[in-house]
Order: C-alpha cells, then sequence, then structure tokens
C-alpha cells in the first residue's frame, strides 16, 4: 500500500499530519501567542495541500491571506489589547467534556466520509489562476458583487464600533 | 461561455446597492443635526426597489446562470421584505436621531446592507449563493447589534450573537460542502436531482449534511437547541434592532430553509421530518414555557418570538414521505405563517419602542395602566397581542389556523394537540400584559406622546393586522401559488 503510493499521496498525508498536531497545540496550548503560532502550521500546511490537490490559486490565497494576514492581525490583536499572554490559564473545567465532544464528532466525521468517498479514485488536473478568474467573474459575478458589499459593511461597521467619539 | 444578464431581474437589488452607497456618501456631507436625512434617502431607495419588485409581478426569470431567479415565491419574499424594511426605518428614525446621532448614516447603510442580503436570500437557488446572501444578512446585524458602544450590555449581545453566528454558519458551510462533494453541483435543483436516486434517500454522509445546513439556519432562526442567543441580543441592542432581528432576520433564514428542504431535499423528507417534529415542539414549549418567567417586554418579546419559530417550524414536520398535495399546503402554511408575524411581530416591538422613549427599562411593570396614559397606542399594542395569541379575527389567528389545518391534514393530530397547548400558554402571557395595561393603576399619568413616524407605522401594522384577519385569502392567495414547488 505505501509503497504503491504516488508523490502527491505522500505529500498529502505528510502535510496532513503536520497540520493535525499543530491543530491539537492550537487548542491545547495555554499561550495566545503559541496557539497563534502553531496555527501558522496548520494554515500552511492546508495551503500546501491544496496546492497538491491543483488548486494553486487556493492554495496561494490561503497562505497569503491567513498566514500572512490573520495569524498577524491575531498577534497584533494580542498586543494592542494587552492580553495576558500565558501563565493565567484560558480555558475552564471542561476540558474532558469538550474532549469528549471532539472525539466523537471527529469519529463520526472520519467514518461517514470513508462511508461514501472511500476508494474514489480522483485524477488530479490543476487549475489554472486564468480560469478562475473567468468563472468568477461570468458564473459567479453575482456572489463576487455580494461580497463585495458585505466586506464594505463589515469595514464601516468594525470602524463604527471601533473609534473613540 | 457567453453570458446575458438579466439586468431588469436584479433591478431591485440595484436599486438597493446603490441607495445604500448614496446613504454612505451622502452621510460624509451632513452635519450631526441633520442626519436625520439619511433615513429619508434610505426610505427612497426603499420604496424605489419596492416599486421595481412590484414591476416584476407574474414574471419567471432566472438569470446568472440559475443562480438567481425571479418567481413568485421570491418577489413574495422581496415585497415583504421591503414593506418590512420600510417599517423599520419608520420605527428607528426618532431613536436613532436621539439616541447615536451622529452614527446615523453608518446605521442605515449597515440595515440596507442586510436587507440586501434578504432579497438575494430570496432568490437564490445555489449553495454559494445562498452562503453569501445568508452572510449579508447576519454580518450587518451583529454590527448594529452593537451600536450602543458605551453600553455593556449591548456590546455582550454583539459578541455573544457574533460567536454563535460564526460557529453555525461554519458547520454549515462544512454540511454544504459534503453535499457538494457527493451531488458535485451547488446549484439546488441540480442537487435536488442529484439526491433523488433510492441509494441517496438515507446515506448517513447526506443526512448528516443536511443536519449540519438545518443548524445554520436554526441559528438564524432562533430554534431550540440553537436559541441562546437570542434572549440576550434583543435584550442588549437597541431595540429597532430588536425587531429587525426578530422579524427580517428569522424571516430570511425562513425563506432559506424553505427553498433548501423543498428544493434541494425533498427526497430526503422521510428523515428530516421527524428531526423537524422535535425541533419545533421543543422550540414551542420552550419558547412559552420560559416567556412565563419574564419580567423585561424585550426579553418576554424574545421568547415569544422563538416560540413563534416552533409555530412556523411545524409543518416542516409533517411532509415526511407525504403526497404532494400535503407538501404544497405545509409549505403554504409555514410561509403565511412567517409573512403574518413579521407584521405582528414588529408591531408589538414598534409600541415597545415608543414606551421605550419615556422610560428605557423595558420592564413589564412600565406598562401598567397604559390605557389612561395613551390610549390609542395601547389599543393598537391589544391588538398586535392579541393577533401573537392567535385570537379570530386577527391575522394571528389566521396564520396559526393554516399551520394547524395542514397538521391534521398530514395525519400529525399530536402535532395539532401540543400546537393548541401551547398557543393556550402564549394566551396567557400575552393577556397578562394587556390585562396590565389596561386594568392596572399607573404609577406615572403623564403622557407618552407618540412621534409622527412611529405612529405612522403602528397604524400601518394595525391596518395589515386588522386586514388579513378579514380577507385571510390575501396571503394564502398568493402563497400555493408559488412556482418554486414543483410538486
Amino acid at each position: 500500500m505505501i509503497l504503491a503510493a504516488t508523490g502527491p499521496e505522500i505529500a498529502f498525508w505528510g502535510f496532513a499530519v503536520v497540520a493535525g498536531i499543530a491543530g491539537f497545540f492550537v487548542v491545547g496550548s495555554r499561550n495566545v501567542v503559541h496557539a497563534a503560532l502553531y496555527l501558522v502550521g496548520v494554515l500552511g500546511s492546508v495551503g500546501a495541500i491544496y496546492i497538491v490537490l491543483g488548486a494553486e490559486f487556493v492554495g496561494w490565497v490561503q497562505i497569503l491571506i491567513y498566514v500572512g494576514a490573520i495569524v498577524v492581525l491575531l498577534l497584533f490583536g494580542i498586543m494592542l489589547t494587552k492580553a495576558p499572554i500565558g501563565g493565567v490559564a484560558l480555558d475552564n473545567n471542561q476540558r474532558p467534556v469538550a474532549f469528549i465532544v471532539a472525539a466523537t464528532t471527529f469519529g463520526g466525521l472520519t467514518w461517514i466520509i470513508w462511508r461514501t468517498f472511500g476508494g474514489t479514485r480522483i485524477r488530479l488536473s490543476p487549475t489554472r489562476t486564468a480560469q478562475i478568474g473567468n468563472s468568477l467573474f461570468t458564473h459567479f459575478v453575482l456572489p463576487f458583487e455580494a461580497v463585495s458589499v458585505l466586506l464594505l459593511a463589515a469595514l464601516v461597521g468594525a470602524i463604527v464600533l471601533a473609534r473613540r467619539d | 461561455m457567453p453570458t446575458t444578464l438579466d439586468l431588469h431581474a436584479v433591478l431591485p437589488e440595484i436599486i438597493l446597492s446603490g441607495t445604500l452607497l448614496a446613504v454612505l456618501v451622502v452621510d460624509l456631507f451632513l452635519r450631526d443635526e441633520r442626519k436625520l436625512w439619511n433615513s429619508v434617502i434610505a426610505m427612497a431607495g426603499v420604496l424605489g426597489s419596492f416599486w421595481a419588485t412590484l414591476t416584476l409581478i407574474g414574471d419567471h426569470r432566472a438569470t446568472f446562470n440559475g443562480m438567481f431567479v425571479v418567481d413568485s415565491f421570491a418577489l413574495l419574499f422581496k415585497l415583504m421584505f421591503l414593506a418590512v424594511a420600510a417599517l423599520v426605518i419608520l420605527i428607528s428614525a426618532n431613536y436613532l436621531d436621539e439616541g447615536v446621532r451622529s452614527t446615523q448614516g453608518e446605521f442605515y447603510f449597515l440595515l440596507l446592507s442586510s436587507f440586501l442580503g434578504m432579497l438575494l436570500m430570496a432568490s437564490s437557488r445555489d449553495f454559494l449563493m445562498l452562503f453569501v446572501a445568508l452572510e449579508l444578512v447576519s454580518a450587518p446585524g451583529f454590527l448594529v447589534a452593537g451600536f450602543k458602544k458605551r453600553d455593556a450590555r449591548s456590546n455582550e449581545a454583539a459578541v455573544k450573537f457574533f460567536l454563535f453566528g460564526v460557529l453555525s454558519t461554519a458547520v454549515m458551510l462544512f454540511g454544504m460542502s459534503l453535499i457538494y462533494g457527493v451531488t458535485k453541483s451547488t446549484n439546488l435543483v441540480a442537487v435536488g436531482q442529484a439526491l433523488a436516486h433510492p441509494a441517496a434517500r438515507s446515506e448517513p454522509l447526506i443526512v448528516a449534511s443536511i443536519l449540519f445546513i438545518v443548524a445554520g439556519f436554526g441559528f438564524k432562526v432562533s430554534a431550540v437547541p440553537f436559541h441562546f442567543w437570542a434572549p440576550d441580543t434583543y435584550e442588549g441592542s437597541p431595540v429597532p434592532v430588536a425587531a429587525f432581528l426578530s422579524v427580517a432576520s428569522k424571516a430570511a433564514g425562513f425563506a432559506g430553509l424553505l427553498q433548501l428542504m423543498f428544493v434541494a431535499f425533498p427526497h430526503q423528507s422521510n428523515v428530516w421530518a421527524p428531526g423537524f417534529a422535535i425541533m419545533a415542539v421543543a422550540t414551542m414549549t420552550l419558547g412559552n414555557i420560559v416567556a412565563l418567567a419574564q419580567t423585561n417586554i424585550v426579553r418576554l418579546l424574545a421568547y415569544s418570538s422563538i416560540a413563534q419559530a416552533g409555530y412556523m417550524l411545524l409543518p416542516f414536520a409533517v411532509v415526511g414521505g407525504a403526497g404532494p398535495a400535503v407538501m404544497r399546503q405545509a409549505f403554504a402554511a409555514s410561509l403565511t405563517y412567517i409573512l403574518i408575524y413579521s407584521f405582528m411581530n414588529l408591531g408589538a416591538f414598534a409600541v415597545v419602542i415608543v414606551v421605550n422613549r419615556k422610560r428605557s427599562s423595558n420592564l413589564i411593570a412600565d406598562y401598567d395602566g397604559l390605557m389612561s396614559r395613551e390610549p390609542g397606542l395601547t389599543t393598537a399594542m391589544l391588538f398586535f397581542l392579541l393577533s401573537l395569541a392567535g385570537i379570530p379575527p386577527l391575522a394571528g389567528f389566521w396564520a396559526k389556523f393554516f399551520v394547524f389545518s395542514a397538521a391534521i391534514n398530514g395525519n400529525a393530530a399530536w402535532l395539532a394537540a401540543v400546537m393548541v397547548l401551547n398557543s393556550v400558554i402564549g394566551l396567557y402571557y400575552y393577556l397578562s400584559i394587556g390585562a396590565r395595561m389596561v386594568l392596572r393603576p399607573a404609577e406615572d399619568q403623564s403622557r407618552i406622546g407618540v412621534p409622527f413616524a412611529l405612529a405612522a407605522a403602528i397604524i400601518l401594522l394595525v391596518i395589515i393586522v386588522v386586514a388579513v384577519g378579514v380577507f385571510p385569502d390575501f396571503f394564502n392567495h398568493f402563497s400555493p401559488r408559488s412556482t418554486l414547488v414543483a410538486l
């Protein structure tokens, strides 16, 4: 089985394991800054998986926006709000309950996804960024415009709430 | 592939988008004491959009590759959303001008963005579009809930609403992505056809996906057990925002839910209908029982709106494996209930806004002896409360009647019985407010004074509640004609 694995499969499993372990530490870490840095591992690996699957545009956007912007924003948020970093327990005594819920969800989802898609093989074909651009401005132009209003609303609303009167 | 765009079909959305940008720009040039003009521009845009929607009546159009459809279902919802938008502007104008004066422009901008999302929602026939529309409805809602920046409760309202909203959206999106993985399509009709296959009817993956998607919408319509945010958010938000959330955001959730369940997943109805039965019973019972213990009028209306959502969910529960006639009737019953609920609940909130101008505590005790202070206002409130309780000949009676007969025809007599029992509990707390207003002596005999805009909104709403009660066929005439359910 392992011997028959192709290059993309090995790469996929490598990144998936890194993402999984890093994800565990994001939730488990007692220090917010460490959690944010582990998040870089999760989001970076997910971006790499997109690239392995041939979705280069989504992959690079994932790395640019999520790793480049969102994690930095998170760190800035921690810095500017002078939130306590480490030392303070950020969680409560519901850890075991949360663990059980998470494990059950994981097990359940793995089972149903395996049941339906197990054994399905997809042939990877890279999607060019130009194709995405074309379909975004023909097929999906309406959601695209709606998202632009959504982002404008979020921007304006955030300024109203954050500024000092 | 060349695509032709039918711009007439999206004219209502174009007018509303233009208006929301105009509000944002004009606001820059208005001095603080003239900010009220923003509401006038917003109102003009809403009325323009309403007119554009009227020009589309009778048409059946599909554009943007079938992603956006104009049919009688979409038009009925759009007309309702725009009417609600106009009324929300009327009931917010004075509150905002006296409260958060300098940020009024942004408030109307956010309000119109949310209504733009609702218009899109009514026409979306695609998972992607539904998701974007739902986000466009919710995101401005999170922001306006926190508009009383100095009030810790308002901050709490916004944060709670935001966290619950984001979580449930993520769950819903995951469900949609699984459905896409199975059907390789995001178009609702195509998904419905792909899932019609007998092997797909009880596939665990599909059942789980439907559960995730329903959870996302269940949050929107504040169905139990996704309702926790509603009372705290309504209580903390500015009162007009609570009115807006309890009506428009709930109706938008149902607009999406009806399309999903009856277009994309009708073949799985055997699986999801029992789930809806449990959800409907839990929602109405919990909402009504907790409402009994409330001392704050906004919290009471929040729990009452949860209970009302239960009645709207009930028709979904009777379609499990049912024939086309039952399905059509259930669809129409839920739709009619949403339309009627929107106007009667908005009316009750409009009266709360008036009383809130005098006393901002929003306690039910503030309503003692209101009859001797403001007889006209009290009479209007009695109309709305009795309608919510389902007393004939007001509109709310017919809403309950249609749902009740859908349950009976769907062979779900036990659901009809639970509904009647719940209506009796509802009647008790709605009437007890009425009794307080009429029978108890008032502490403070001073008049409250109803500003023109609020008075106009309340009079319009009373007319709607009474007129629909006298001519119940008005809504029922539209809904079964919906071309959405081609059963």
